[in-house]
Parts: C-alpha cells; sequence; structure tokens
C-alpha cells in the first residue's frame, strides 16, 4: 500500500501545504483591494496628522475627502514632500520617512513648518516593534516631543536622546529600553530630512 | 472524573470545555494571551472569536484527515492546518478592521502557538470524527473566552473606568481613583490568579462529595 511506503510522509506534506497555500493566497488575492485601500487611509491619516489643524476629529469616511482636498502632491519646490498650501504658498511640509526598524519596517511622516526649521509633528503609519517598548514611539508620550523641535540646531536635525540626559533645541528623549527603534528610527528621520534639506535648500529665504 | 462513555452527547462535551477541563482554570493553557490582550474588553472579544473560529475548525479539519496524515508527521500537518485558519483570519481582521488588527498586533499570529489550539488537536481532533471534534474546540474555545472577558472586564472597569470603551458610572467618576495597575500586565496576573482560584474553589467544593 502506497501509506506504507517511506517518501508517503514526504509528498503528503508536499500536497497538504500546496493545498492550505493556496487557499491562503487565493484569500490574500480577494481581499487585495481593501488592504490597499485601507493603507492608502492609514498614510493619509499620518499625513494630516501632523499638518497644523488637520488631523483632530475626523471620521475615516471624511479623511481621504480632506486629503484630496488640502494636501498637494510632492513636486520639485517641496523636496519629495507632501504639503498643504495657502493661495499657492506652502503653509507647511509633510514629509514622509521609513527605514528598518527593530522587527520590521517602520514609516512615518515628520510634519515641517514653513520656515523649514520647526517641527510640527510626527505620526506613524506602519511600524511592529515591541509591543510596550518599541512600539510606544507611536505614543503621544514619544510623538508629542517633537511639537516644535527646532531642525538642525545640534549635529544632527533631530537627536533622540536617552532619557534623563540634557536636552537642547532638536532633541528629543527616547522610549527607555527601547535603545534599538530608537537608533534606527533616528537614523532614518534624519535621512530623510538631510535629503530634503538639500533638495529644498536649508531655511525660507536662503534657499 | 466521569467514566469515558462511548459516544459522548454535545451536552457532555460543552459542559467540558466550559467547566470540567476548562482550558484556563482546568488544564491552565493559554495563559500567555490572556495575559497579553485582556486589558481592554473590545479587543479581548476579537481575540476570543478569532480563537474560536480558529480552534472548532482546525479541530475539525485535523479529524477529517486523521485516517490519512502519517503519524510521525501529525505535529507539522497539525500545525500547519491552525497556521492556514490563524492567517485567514488576520487577512480577514487586516481587510474589514485594520484599526484592531493593529491593537492586537502580534498577538493574532500567535494564536498558532496557542498551547490549547494544539492540544486539542492532538488530545481530541486526532482520535475522534468530525463533528465532535468541532464541538469540542467550539466549546473548549467558549470556555477560554469566558474566562478572558471576566479578567478583561475586571481589567478594564478598575483600571480605566469603562467597559468596551463606554463610561461605566461611578468607575469613571473622579470619585474612584483608577488603578493603572490593573491593564498593565502586573495587572493581568492579579486578576488571573484571583479568577483562577475562586473558579477552582467551586469546582472542588462541587467535587467533593462525589468522592
Amino acid at each position: 500500500m502506497m501509506r506504507e511506503k517511506r517518501w508517503f510522509p514526504i509528498l503528503y506534506m508536499f500536497l497538504i501545504t500546496a493545498v492550505f497555500s493556496t487557499v491562503v493566497i487565493g484569500f490574500t488575492a480577494l481581499t487585495r483591494d481593501r488592504v490597499e485601500a485601507n493603507e492608502r487611509l492609514a498614510f493619509e491619516t499620518a499625513v494630516l496628522a501632523v499638518l497644523p489643524e488637520m488631523g483632530g476629529g475626523l471620521r475615516s469616511g471624511s479623511i481621504h475627502q480632506r486629503f484630496v482636498e488640502q494636501v498637494s502632491e510632492p513636486d520639485g519646490s517641496s523636496g519629495g514632500a507632501y504639503t498643504l498650501r495657502k493661495d499657492g504658498e506652502i503653509e507647511a511640509y509633510a514629509l514622509p520617512f521609513d527605514g528598518q526598524g527593530f522587527w520590521a519596517p517602520i514609516r512615518g511622516v515628520i510634519g515641517i513648518a514653513k520656515d523649514r526649521k520647526a517641527v510640527i509633528g510626527i505620526s506613524f503609519y506602519e511600524q511592529a516593534e515591541t509591543p510596550g517598548l518599541g512600539a510606544e514611539i507611536v505614543k503621544p508620550a514619544f510623538c508629542d516631543q517633537f511639537k516644535s523641535k527646532l531642525l538642525s540646531q545640534g549635529d544632527k536635525p533631530i537627536s533622540i536622546k536617552r532619557p534623563g540626559t540634557e536636552l537642547g533645541e532638536s532633541d528629543v528623549y527616547a522610549v527607555t529600553g527601547a535603545t534599538q527603534t530608537s537608533v534606527r528610527l533616528e537614523a532614518m528621520v534624519n535621512d530623510a530630512v538631510t535629503t530634503w534639506q538639500a533638495k529644498v535648500g536649508g531655511e525660507e529665504g536662503s534657499g | 472524573m466521569s467514566p469515558a462513555t462511548p459516544t459522548p452527547r454535545a451536552k457532555d462535551i460543552a459542559l467540558q470545555g466550559l467547566w470540567r477541563e476548562n482550558p484556563i482554570f482546568g488544564q491552565v493553557l493559554g495563559i500567555c494571551s490572556t495575559l497579553a490582550v485582556t486589558n481592554l474588553v473590545l479587543n479581548t472579544v476579537v481575540m476570543c472569536v478569532g480563537l474560536v473560529f480558529t480552534l472548532s475548525l482546525s479541530s475539525a479539519t485535523v479529524s477529517i484527515l486523521r485516517t490519512l496524515t502519517p503519524r510521525n508527521i501529525r505535529m507539522m500537518v497539525e500545525t500547519l492546518i491552525i497556521a492556514f485558519y490563524v492567517i485567514i483570519v488576520d487577512v480577514l481582521l487586516g481587510a474589514y478592521w485594520p484599526a484592531m488588527r493593529s491593537n492586537l498586533g502580534p498577538y493574532i499570529g500567535l494564536i498558532i502557538t496557542n498551547c490549547i489550539v494544539m492540544g486539542r488537536c492532538e488530545a481530541y481532533g486526532n482520535s475522534n470524527p468530525p463533528g465532535r471534534a468541532f464541538l469540542d474546540g467550539f466549546f473548549m474555545a467558549l470556555g477560554y473566552s469566558v474566562i478572558l472577558l471576566i479578567v478583561a472586564t475586571f481589567r478594564e472597569i478598575l483600571g480605566l473606568g469603562t467597559f468596551a470603551g463606554l463610561a461605566v458610572p461611578f468607575f469613571a467618576s473622579p470619585a474612584w481613583d483608577k488603578w493603572i495597575i490593573m491593564v498593565t500586565p502586573p495587572g493581568a496576573f492579579f486578576m488571573l490568579a484571583i479568577v483562577v482560584w475562586v473558579f477552582r474553589s467551586i469546582q472542588q467544593r462541587k467535587e467533593e462529595p462525589a468522592k
């Protein structure tokens, strides 16, 4: 009988894996459109959250509409950042950044005022850091620190420092116990900001 | 323990899962997820629905394939089946309730390693027909859910003054000094220990006269 053959378990495992994988792949394909729409919405929410007077109190249905109406896509003058404009003048920048976190990629948006110096806010739309440690970066306790910090007052655009040390104008405190997340986050934000600064040319007026 | 009957009725299977061999206070299985997701009632409900779905269907599937699966690779096959249902839950949440998916974070994926699921597939699904395996999985998961919801209800009310996000009279008012420790991991240990203690005491009192 076939079941007694030594290769039967291998064939069985192979077949059963193929069957279940096929169903999972089919299922994923069926829901792909919805998942992509959700990801898009998460990104738009993150962008609105770092622009002045945009994020608060929106129902999920109106986020997409608000985004389309108010936010301008990146163009040459914005250095790759999304912008909020009033009568054609840039009011604020929302600069996306991403990079490898401790476990999985971290993606977020940093809001910068029109003077290209003051930070308005930071928000994340994708991360899978350790719950209770690295994942605390999405909490207001961490994010709110960035409000009204000034870029590049020290040696880096933004420094994430060990809690308890003295803070300069460009510094925020890290989440205790999440050293890896903090180091990686600092690097990815600074990379994005440095590239953006080079494109838009420093502070307003000088570029 | 009652003597095993050749064909247990659905009522017996239900009683087994919900009370006599309740996974949490009877077998003390699946404690990691109990501790992790029970600080908010809503998260707990979703976690429980996910577990009921996964456990009943994987146990039934293991049972359907039980005569075909070679004994020496059955654990691998069981893990594959469990993972399959968990991924389905994860994909569904990602598509229709992304906020909940990010709330639960890695814990949905960790249903795969929930010892209750593997335990029931091994102990019951492997040696019983699909219908009964499904019922056993369903009621075991329900027994788990009831305890989780009790723990979650106390933790959320005492710690945050809310129930499933809705303010509870008195506990939400300034008169109640919120026990923040209840929503942190240590609170879960305290609550779980108390719940296991209470239920085991009741169970023992009921069983003693029978001895």
